[in-house]
């Protein structure tokens, strides 16, 4: 079922202000406070053209069309006017400009500086333990690159900038309403809290009923695609009623929940422009006062009421721009909390050399080694053995015996609970990271393929990865033909999740990719999925290429990998059982005995 | 539009409220308009006034039209939008009765992410192009006719000017509409493609990690998010563009009240009071002519989405009810498989080739054979999800095809392969499979009878407890058993069991089948597996080729007689569960 449900703790309520998150905001904005700046500026410009056009339209009232009152020769008016005409249209050719850079320098803004962030996010995320990808399902941490930062970009396209915007709107167009007539500018200023109130009064139920919709509507999304992953079930068991009595009861629930939200829409509307009426009704009748009184011109009443608008306009969308601060800082902890996730295993702080070796692959010993995932349910209980350099070490056992596990601490993937880890007698803690790791050629079970083309994903864009060493990996794995069936060859593009390759032919592909950087460490994951006899004599020939000369840790499945290894460790239950090689191994009888028939032996038929 | 128009039909199912709706828009807009009218003429008073005593009449009329305007605006949307929500639920259920309905072979080829999209997106785009869209549109074009006459009657000549600049905003709008949607996709795309970069890093992350190459994917992963950066500039340009556009032609409306209407003001043969009217008019049809640009721009894609919804409602059903008198208390359960052929829509081998066997009322037959040689097709024919193609598959004599589906599906039971569940409370997924309401004491029979008692007493509120993520996750065997108690619900005449063990352990198998069994008695079972000993004490077993052809068919003890796949592999399987058997006391033994 793929219902989208949010996790209950990413629900939390959040202040629709927090100082010292947007301090680390800010750190985001410096590197791009000339785009800020030019913002503003547009921003500014934008306001006093508007204002200024609230000018033309007074100058020309009081001017021409007053002073004309009873004059003969109308000319001179008119000329005026036409003057008042053509600068209202410099002016319309100035605010159009103005209006194109309005929206496309805050979009760009505010995307120059989201992109940093998810760039950011992403890294940190790149570096943390794998420990932290377990906790955690992937679905949420996508979220933190995707929603949360698509969040975050609309504070800064509508939230930040232009609420601190209008809040200097607000300041100034009610300071030229004093100067215009003070007595009209207080009744009409009296008359605002009703629309401030209206404007904040709904945002906590709108965002509630959008809310609710949305999980319901989630909910009957989910419905319908369980149904039809179940359509087989549904109509051999003639059910076809009963669901739709559930989907429809869904519906119901889904209906009701809108006519929640329509009915506080059509409510909120209506509201906002009776509160308008409110505000207007109040200024005409203290305009027309004062007009009658004489102490304001109509021109004066025009502009009035122009600036009006200019008013009303921030203080109706005040409580949209607080629901998106609120789900804005919501998202912004949340990204912080990655950020401020250190990554359980890291590089050493003093990180040692791995001692010259004169060219000869290191040797690697664990020496007892414990580890557990969860609390209380060890995993490895003191596992000791060593690779000698050059030679292969082959781990074989029941599932669940520990043996992945050795890999995933050998390289650094965690960290063991007791014991040590060690290359050329260095501790691999003490070793650098990305150099450690850049050691191995790695083969893991489940290889995974990246998009893009084969060649990257066979390059990785290693430094190590000559295009003479690729040549002779694909020599070496014998994976060269099978790029030849390929459009482009090396370089056509890779299905997603690899479906361009058969198991086998990614497994021969991840083996290549792990020759390529000739490395001298070797740990190979063997698969166990079955392939067809050509290809496995394939990756078996390419395996004993991988292993040649190296020194190598094998999970191995395949009984040529088992039976070329120097030596074969067995595991059960967390512990090295029997160890020696194959023949002494099958002549003793054991476990290893065992395993192996029920693998390997064709029954006599 | 023809499209548009016959989903319009189905709003004219509520013309009540949609009628009520619709007049509240002109009169709305009329309120709106008479509280300008209104104030223009206050002031022109106030010029030749010496108090404001009058003004008291005119604030009450602008009361009453203010609340009159914003009462109507309320039942306008609330009529019309909950209309609109209703034809929505209409729709939708209209469109799941149509997909239950239809047959297998259509979900089977269909992608169920199409379909969905189907009853959502494209659900809708029509609602919202059809109810608010009308809406706006309808607004618009009341007031702004209305608006230009009482103009024309003021000036005509003005009024005749500032037509020009209305109608290219109009007219921009709905260009730009288009582009902007196309910009928007490619922003939609771009973010598409960040969450599914960001999916695939975090699922490969051991790769990822494993060949140190955390800087390379954050290079990568940098490059996609650029690229969405970048869409979105775009965007933001071209929103930019529209912003301004529009702007502009509002701003020339302005231009040629403020030259002609100036003109005429220095002439003194416009009054300023109409000078406003012209302004504040020309402010309130804004809005609703931006709209209607918006509704154009819309269309083509509301077009496109009603027709894959009709698509979908007029899909036919191919399978056909059977006109045979029989009822389920009729059926006793007895096969016949007739030279039965069968091949999928999509390919041109035939799946099952000459298939013929009997499973006389109250017998057990087993269908065997290797991986892909069409084991599930065959049991699948049986409930007719699928058609045979070829020869006749009957029950107690008369062919399934005539049987009405209701008595032929009445009598089976189903243990699908996958062991699909409802994310339902437990106890509902198994009455799932019961025509008459089941008690409690019955539920916990079943789930005795399959071995799942102890089991669900441990779920946290016992067989109450949600199934699926929000709820319990079922282990594969507990699926399977669940899924075996939910057919049993129904106690069937036939019960079709499609390899519906192999996660189950060998001793629970044995269990179970021995309780399928004693139950059994004159139930007809149908039972494929790939473990052989599921099918052991079957009366019949039915051998499959690769090729979907009977290979031969006999009993357990007949088959292990003769030469062929059976023996081989139940030799092996055997062998291979001593062996692990085996193992596992050597791990045992030395822990």
């Amino acid at each position: 079922m793929s219902v989208s449900e949010v996790d209950p703790n990413e629900l939390v309520a959040t202040k629709a202000w927090d100082s010292s998150l947007f301090r680390r905001l800010l750190e985001f904005i410096r590197p791009h406070r000339r785009l800020f700046l030019a913002s503003f500026g547009v921003l500014l410009c934008l306001f006093a053209g508007e204002l200024f056009g609230t000018w033309i339209w007074r100058g020309t009232i009081d001017g021409p069309v007053a002073e004309a009152a009873g004059a003969e020769d109308r000319s001179p008016y008119v000329r005026e006017l036409l003057g008042w005409v053509g600068l209202y249209l410099g002016l319309v050719v100035f605010m159009t400009g103005l209006r194109y850079l309005e929206t496309s320098v805050l979009t760009r803004t505010g995307q120059a500086v989201v992109h940093d962030l998810r760039a950011r996010v992403f890294r940190h995320l790149q570096h943390l333990d794998l420990g932290f990808f377990d906790r955690r399902p992937t679905g949420a941490l996508v979220t933190r690159v995707t929603t949360d930062i698509e969040n975050l970009s609309e504070m800064f396209t509508s939230g930040v900038v232009v609420l601190f915007f209008d809040a200097i709107k607000v300041a100034v167009v009610l300071a030229i309403l004093f100067s215009i007539n003070a007595q009209l500018a207080l009744i009409t200023l009296l008359t605002t809290p009703l629309l401030i109130g209206v404007s904040l009064g709904f945002r906590g139920g709108a965002r509630r009923a959008h809310r609710e919709v949305r999980a319901r509507l989630a909910r009957l999304n989910g419905y319908l695609q369980e149904v039809l992953n179940g359509i087989r079930v549904v109509q051999v068991f003639r059910r076809e009623d009963r669901v739709a009595g559930r989907f429809n009861e869904a519906l119901d629930r889904y209906f009701e929940a809108n006519q929640r939200t329509i009915f506080l829409f059509a409510l909120f509307y209506p509201a906002m422009s009776l509160a308008v009426y409110v505000i207007q009704g109040a200024a005409l009748w203290a305009g027309v006062v004062a007009i009658t009184g004489e102490t304001l011109s109509y021109g004066a009443f025009v502009q009035f009421w122009l600036l009006l608008n200019m008013l009303v306009r921030p203080i109706r969308e005040l409580g949209e721009r607080y629901n998106v601060l609120q789900s804005a800082f919501a998202s912004a902890e949340r990204i912080f909390q990655v950020l401020d996730t250190a990554p359980s295993v890291a590089s050493a702080a003093s990180p040692e050399a791995l001692p010259d070796a004169g060219g000869h692959p290191p040797s690697i010993r664990f020496e007892d080694v414990e580890f557990e995932y969860v609390e209380g349910s060890p995993i490895l209980k003191g596992v000791s053995f060593e690779v000698p350099r050059g030679k292969t070490v082959a781990v074989v056992g029941a599932t669940g015996a520990g043996k992945s596990t050795l890999v995933n601490l050998l390289l650094r993937f965690y960290d063991p609970q007791a014991g040590r880890i060690t290359l050329d007698d260095v501790a691999i803690q003490d070793l650098p990271l990305e150099i450690l790791r850049t050691r191995f050629g790695l083969v893991l079970q489940e290889d995974f393929l990246f998009a893009g083309s084969v060649r990257d994903n066979l390059v990785m864009e290693r430094e190590s990865v000559t295009d003479a060493s690729l040549t002779e990996a694909l020599a070496a794995s014998q994976a060269r033909d099978l790029l030849q069936r390929l459009d482009g060859g090396l370089e056509a593009e890779v299905a997603e999740r690899g479906a361009t390759f058969s198991t086998g032919e990614r497994q021969l592909l991840a083996i290549t990719r792990a020759l390529a950087a000739r490395p001298d460490i070797v740990v190979l994951d063997e698969a166990t999925a079955a392939v067809d006899s050509g290809t496995e004599h394939r990756i078996e020939r390419a395996t004993r290429a991988l292993l040649e000369g190296r020194s190598a840790l094998v999970i191995a499945h395949r009984l040529s990998t088992i039976r070329d290894a120097d030596e074969i460790l067995v595991m059960a239950r967390g512990e090295i059982r029997e160890r020696g090689t194959h023949d002494e191994l099958l002549a003793r009888g054991g476990l290893y005995a065992k395993l192996h028939a029920l693998q390997f032996e064709e029954p006599a038929a | 539009m023809v499209i548009l128009a016959r989903f319009f039909r189905r709003f004219l199912r509520y013309r009540g409220p949609l009628l009520m709706g619709l007049v509240c828009i002109p009169l709305a807009q009329l309120a709106d308009v008479a509280i300008t009218l209104l104030v223009g003429d206050a002031l022109d008073q106030a010029k030749d006034a010496s108090d404001a005593e009058w003004m008291g009449r005119v604030l009450t009329w602008m009361a009453v039209y203010a609340v009159g305007h914003s009462v109507l605006r309320f039942y306008q949307r609330w009529l019309i939008v909950v209309v609109s929500r209703r034809v929505e639920v209409d729709l939708k259920r209209e469109l799941l009765n149509k997909l239950t309905s239809l047959p297998f072979a259509f979900h089977d080829r269909s992608r169920s992410g199409d379909v969905v999209s189907r009853l959502t997106s494209d659900v809708e785009a029509v609602r919202m192009t059809l109810g608010p869209g009308l809406m706006y549109t309808l607004g618009a074009v009341v007031i702004v006719p209305i608006s230009l006459a009482i103009l024309f009657t003021i000036k005509p000549a003005l009024a005749l000017a500032m037509v020009l600049p209305m109608v290219g905003m109009g007219v921009t709008m709905k260009l730009l509409t288009g582009r902007l949607h196309s910009f928007s996709v490619a922003v939609q795309e771009s973010i598409a493609s960040i969450s599914h970069r960001a999916q695939e890093n975090f699922g490969g992350i051991r790769v990822v990690k494993g060949y140190a190459r955390e800087d390379q994917q954050a290079r990568l992963f940098e490059a996609t998010s650029a690229e969405n950066r970048d869409n979105q500039v775009e965007l933001g340009k071209a929103r930019g563009l529209t912003h301004a556009a529009v702007n502009a032609s509002f701003d020339m409306t302005f231009a040629v009240i403020l030259l002609i209407g100036g003109l005429a003001a220095v002439d003194r043969t416009l009054p300023i009071g109409d000078l406003f009217k012209f302004i504040d008019l020309t402010m309130k049809v804004f809005w609703p002519l931006i709209a209607i640009g918006w509704v154009l721009g819309m269309l083509p894609r509301a077009i496109a989405s009603a027709e894959r919804v009709q698509e979908l409602l007029d899909e036919d059903n191919p399978i056909e009810d059977g006109a045979a008198s029989v009822s389920v208390a009729d059926v006793r359960g007895g096969l016949e498989f007739e030279d039965v052929g069968f091949t999928y829509e999509r390919s041109r081998e035939p799946a099952l080739r000459g298939v013929r066997f009997e499973a006389p009322a109250g017998s057990t037959v087993g269908v065997v054979g290797p991986t892909g040689a069409g084991k599930s097709t065959l049991l699948n024919l049986v409930g007719r999800l699928f058609e045979a193609d070829e020869g006749e598959i009957r029950l107690d004599g008369t062919p399934i095809r005539e049987l009405p589906l209701a008595t032929l599906r009445g009598a089976i039971g189903y243990v699908p392969q996958d062991s699909f569940l409802f994310s339902e409370p437990y106890a509902d997924n198994i009455r799932f499979g019961a025509d008459d309401p089941l008690d409690d004491a019955a539920v916990e029979a079943l789930i005795e009878r399959v071995s799942m008692k102890e089991e669900v007493a441990e779920f946290p509120e016992g067989m109450a407890t949600l199934v699926g993520e929000r709820g319990v996750t079922l282990s594969g065997g507990q699926r399977q058993r669940t899924c075996i108690a939910r057919a049993l619900a129904r106690d069937p005449r036939i019960l079709i069991l499609d390899d519906c063990l192999s996660a189950v352990d060998t001793e629970t198998e044995k269990a179970l089948l021995g309780s399928l069994r004693s139950a059994g008695t004159g139930r007809t079972v149908l039972v494929a597996a790939h473990r052989l000993s599921s099918v052991r004490d079957a009366d019949l077993i039915v051998v499959l080729e690769p090729e979907g052809a009977v290979e031969t068919t006999g009993t357990h003890d007949e088959l292990l007689e003769r030469e062929g796949w059976y023996r081989t592999t139940w030799e092996q399987q055997q062998r291979t569960e001593s062996l692990s058997a085996e193992v596992e006391s050597e791990i045992g033994r030395a822990s």
